[in-house]
């Protein structure tokens, strides 16, 4: 009991305490400040891999490949094992190629695409305001050791995706976590 | 200006005779209000059909699919905002009454309804063959589901994977995807400029039953306030366009014929300044329109709102024999005399507007029948009246004041200057159809009573939508529904190479959702006994990184399945695809068409000829389109040749009554010039002449066949020729005034029937006066 007590108490006083810091203290850590480290950072690409965890299988189904972004808004999945598969967002369509054929879709057509793509765009360039339109934001721990939560505002996303989790340290993401409404969640790392 | 001799006509007679007449009136007035079922459908409007093909049409544009489809489209709001209230009035929508259901092309909605084709997959998706669950088969399928998995894709497709790890659903989804429909953003259907968003909703009420619709309208007024206020709605379709015109005209004929009835009996009140004579005038006609009314249930069974609207047109014509009478009796004169003395006349004005409305009569419209027998009737019985019924009321004339009218200078340049306008005007109107445009309205669409406003709406919001007219499509006959259907299944392979050759984009066959019986039973067998798939899947599995009992959904649905009855149409009752098929797969004269509609068709001539090369195929390429146009063609050619037999009996009944060459030329010039002159005036106005003015045409005929007579009779002296041109005047101004006041409705048959009998009767009036030899005497008019 005192215990929880303690923890309540402490909890209590570090959010008055930041509180009553937060207005002088400029460079506080939140999601704006997050946003603009992210946005900050300079286009390029990463090598990443993914973890599929799910009911179906008996072990997680792995497969790696590159990441890439560019200003204003385009991200690129390139997955190089164990399948060549290509998912390229740009403007207001996700085109996929696989087996050879690609294919176009347009992002508004289903609101939970056009939800992962903001997930995947608005944390990797830095676009809060895309973020909003979709998600509730959440950030927990400190600029060294962030984690973002991000939940559908909307129930035909929440119908797939129940959550993305972001971590990072400063402007550099680490992982990207989507969990879906079936149980199944894919772990995507940065290496 | 006027002057009474008389203070009032003297009730000389008994009272007892007006007592009899009103109580005869009365009794007809109960026996209407007892019998007459008043009809809302406006399908009586549309033409009897002959042919296969012609009925099909009928039937397709009175409860066909595409008739019960309402489009709703709100918009003025931002994209969220129309994507939500979308979202919520569809759900709304789909539990309305009225409604078989409503869809905004999202996919979960889809889902939902697609419950029954998850159910049934190994039937209906044509991937299923004894080969699709070999290991190999099975092997290559389930590399694609776990390539899924690792995909960001493959959530969609996550929710059933483990009951069809082989993709059944969704290559029914495929089966049943004919492409057209409209973008989407928020997952639902957007406009291209994303202004706006579309629900297309299916009505319980067929298309033409306009009380049905006018409560559907109100429904999704009522459920889209409280889903989306403050949003804009719009509402079109054929259902639509019934209930708007019913609502215009029934508002329209309603004002409209209060106006002119308080105008014509202002009229009457001024010309006769005498109450007595007014109800002498009125009684005529009242005994005319219930006498026609009651014919007309006797005949068809019911009377059409638009037949009573059209009662007024009738007053208009039958008001002019009692005042005619009234009018041409000299004051102190017995009536029966008057009666006597124009009795000729009065029965050939009678017996040729009777004949004029004959063509009417006989219209394949069964909306104009009605007509034609109310005007037959009606004209008939206001006539006997007058000539009968008031001279047995009212033993002496009335006495008249007099009124003082504009002399008609008829100078004989006058004379030859409208001969010569009149030859302008024709020749104007000749040379304007020799140029390429054809007088004749052929669309069946414009037959239509609904608003041009409302059309254009339509044209708007469906090419907003990116989807055309359902117009050509391919009809598979046969003695039984599964026969029917048996067929379209048939010719699937012909549709899938028109398809590759780009002759159409898509097609929707009723097939898809209702494969033949045999095919059915085919894929159902080719189903693997359930130990032996899990035995197949278990090698498939061997190596692959799923859970050994993943798939156990997989086996227990196949087994299932193999258990199954084929789908039949009982099983997709309450969802949206029972109302499609209902549409689809149709009886019609003892026997079933199932119909396949064909989208983004290029070339309708080839498409025909491609279907002829197939021979002897119990299907035919049907374009609605082509077959409407033919109809309209038809109709009007029956219509000429009605008109043409009607001239022909009036020439007959003028010769008779007139017995002399000169006088019925001196009767037909005039009314023969006014028809002319107004159906140049028409064309050159760009009118496409339609059925409606056809009939139009007819009525100035009629009326201009009256004036005629009336100015041809003999006078005998400058007394008598004044009170006639007070009675035409009078009666010319009730007809002006009553059809004037109809060409202001915005219903398009009213304005049309209105505006041509207006100006007919105007130029009627002016060629008798100026051509008649009453005219010609240039004598003082009476003062």
């Amino acid at each position: 009991m005192p215990d929880y007590f303690m923890r309540g108490w402490r909890t209590a006083a570090v959010l008055l305490l930041w509180t009553v810091c937060a207005p002088v203290h400029a460079q506080a850590w939140d999601v704006d400040r997050l946003m603009q480290q992210l946005a900050g950072i300079p286009e390029g690409q990463v090598n990443y891999t993914e973890r599929k965890y799910s009911a179906l299988l008996s072990k997680p189904a792995v497969s790696s490949g590159v990441l890439s972004f560019h200003r204003p808004d385009s991200v690129e999945k390139e997955m190089r094992t164990p399948n060549k598969e290509r998912y390229a967002i740009a403007g207001d369509e996700v085109v996929v190629a696989r087996n050879g054929a690609e294919r176009r879709y347009a992002l508004a057509s289903q609101p939970a695409l056009a939800a992962l793509a903001a997930s995947l765009r608005g944390v990797l360039l830095g676009d809060q305001a895309l973020l909003r339109r979709y998600f509730k934001m959440e950030l927990q721990g400190d600029e060294r050791a962030w984690r973002l939560a991000l939940e559908p505002l909307d129930a035909s996303v929440a119908r797939y995706v129940t959550r993305v989790s972001v971590t990072g340290s400063a402007g550099r993401i680490q992982s990207i976590d989507t969990e879906e409404a079936s149980g199944d969640h894919s772990l995507l790392q940065v290496q | 200006m006027a002057e009474r001799r008389q203070s009032r006509p003297r009730f000389t007679h008994s009272a007892a005779r007006y007592g009899v007449a009103l109580a005869c009136l009365c009794a007809l007035a109960l026996a209407a209000w007892k019998s007459l079922r008043i009809e809302t459908d406006f399908g009586a409007f549309l033409p009897r059909s002959s042919t296969l093909e012609q009925r099909l049409l009928i039937s397709q544009l009175r409860e066909g699919v595409v008739s019960r489809l309402m489009l709703i489209a709100l918009d003025g709001a931002d994209e969220q905002k129309l994507a939500q209230a979308s979202r919520d009035l569809t759900e709304r929508l789909n539990g309305a009454p009225g409604f078989d259901y409503a869809s905004n092309g999202s996919l979960e909605r889809f889902l939902e309804q697609g419950e029954v084709l998850m159910r049934n997959r190994y039937a209906l998706s044509p991937a299923v063959t004894p080969d699709r669950f070999t290991p190999p088969a099975l092997r290559a399928a389930l590399e694609e589901q776990l390539a899924q998995l690792a995909s960001p894709m493959g959530m969609l497709a996550r929710n059933v994977m483990a009951r069809d790890p082989t993709g059944e659903f969704l290559a029914v989804l495929r089966e049943l995807d004919s492409g057209g429909v409209p973008a989407l953003r928020g997952g639902v259907w957007f406009s291209a400029d994303g202004k706006r968003v579309f629900i297309l909703a299916q009505t319980r009420a067929a298309g033409f039953d306009s009380q049905g619709q006018a409560q559907a309208m109100r429904t999704v007024r009522e459920l889209a306030t409280q889903a989306a206020p403050g949003v804009n709605l719009s509402l079109t379709g054929p259902g639509v366009f019934a209930a708007e015109a019913r609502r215009l005209i029934e508002h329209d004929a309603r004002l409209l014929s209060l106006c002119s009835a308080g105008f014509i009996l202002a009229l009457m009140l001024f010309a006769y300044r005498s109450p007595l004579a007014v109800l002498l005038v009125a009684l005529p006609v009242a005994f005319g329109l219930l006498a026609g009314m009651l014919l007309v249930q006797a005949v068809f069974g019911s009377v059409h709102a638009l037949t009573v609207a059209f009662a007024a047109t009738l007053l208009g014509e039958a008001v002019d024999y009692p005042n005619y009478l009234l009018l041409n009796a000299a004051p102190g004169e017995p009536l029966s005399g008057a009666a006597q003395r124009i009795g000729r006349t009065l029965a050939l004005a009678v017996l040729t507007t009777v004949a004029s409305a004959l063509a009417l009569a006989m219209s394949g419209f069964q909306g104009l029948a009605q007509l034609g027998v109310l005007t037959m009737s009606g004209i008939l019985v206001a006539g006997l009246a007058t000539r009968w019924l008031l001279p047995w009321l009212l033993r002496e004339a009335p006495a008249v004041p007099r009124h003082r009218l504009p002399s008609l200078t008829a100078a004989p340049g006058l004379k030859w200057a409208s001969a010569a306008v009149l030859v302008m005007l024709i020749g104007a109107a000749a040379w304007t159809v020799l140029a390429g445009r054809g007088p004749w309205e052929e669309d069946l669409v414009a037959l239509s009573p609904a608003p041009p406003g409302l059309r254009e709406l339509d044209a708007r919001l469906r090419a907003d939508m990116g989807a055309a007219e359902a117009g050509v499509f391919v009809a598979s006959a046969g003695a039984s529904a599964e026969a029917a259907l048996a067929e379209a299944e048939r010719i699937r392979p012909l549709l899938e190479r028109w398809k590759s050759d780009h002759w159409i984009r898509a097609y929707d066959s009723p097939a898809s959702l209702l494969p033949a019986r045999d095919t059915q039973l085919r894929r159902l067998a080719a189903l693997p006994e359930p130990a032996t798939l899990e035995a197949e899947l278990r090698t498939a599995l061997r190596g692959l990184p799923f859970r050994p009992d993943a798939f156990t959904p997989f086996v227990r649905d196949v087994a299932t399945a193999r258990g199954q009855t084929p789908v039949s149409r009982a099983s997709y009752d309450g969802t949206p695809f029972g109302a499609k098929l209902r549409a689809q797969l149709i009886e019609l004269d003892g026997q079933w068409l199932a119909l396949t509609p064909l989208s983004g068709v290029t070339d309708t001539a080839q498409l025909a000829q491609a279907a002829e090369r197939q021979g002897g195929s119990a299907s035919r390429l049907i374009d609605l389109k082509r077959i409407s146009t033919r109809m309209v063609d038809g109709y009007r050619d029956d219509a000429l040749r009605q008109t043409g037999l009607g001239a022909l009996i009036i020439l007959t009944l003028l010769a008779a009554g007139l017995r002399s060459p000169a006088r019925v030329l001196r009767v037909t010039a005039p009314a023969a010039a006014g028809l002319a002159a107004t159906a140049a005036v028409l064309m050159l106005a760009g009118v496409k002449l339609s059925v409606f003015h056809l009939v139009a045409l007819l009525l100035v005929l009629g009326v201009g066949l009256n004036y005629a007579l009336f100015f041809e009779r003999p006078p005998h002296g400058a007394e008598e020729r004044g009170r006639t041109r007070l009675s035409l005047a009078v009666c010319a101004l009730s007809t002006i005034a009553t059809f004037g006041f109809m060409s202001l409705s915005s219903a398009p048959v009213l304005h049309a029937i209105g505006a041509t009998v207006a100006l007919g009767a105007l130029l009627c009036l002016g060629f008798s006066a100026l051509w008649s030899p009453s005219a010609s005497h240039t004598d003082t008019p009476a003062s």
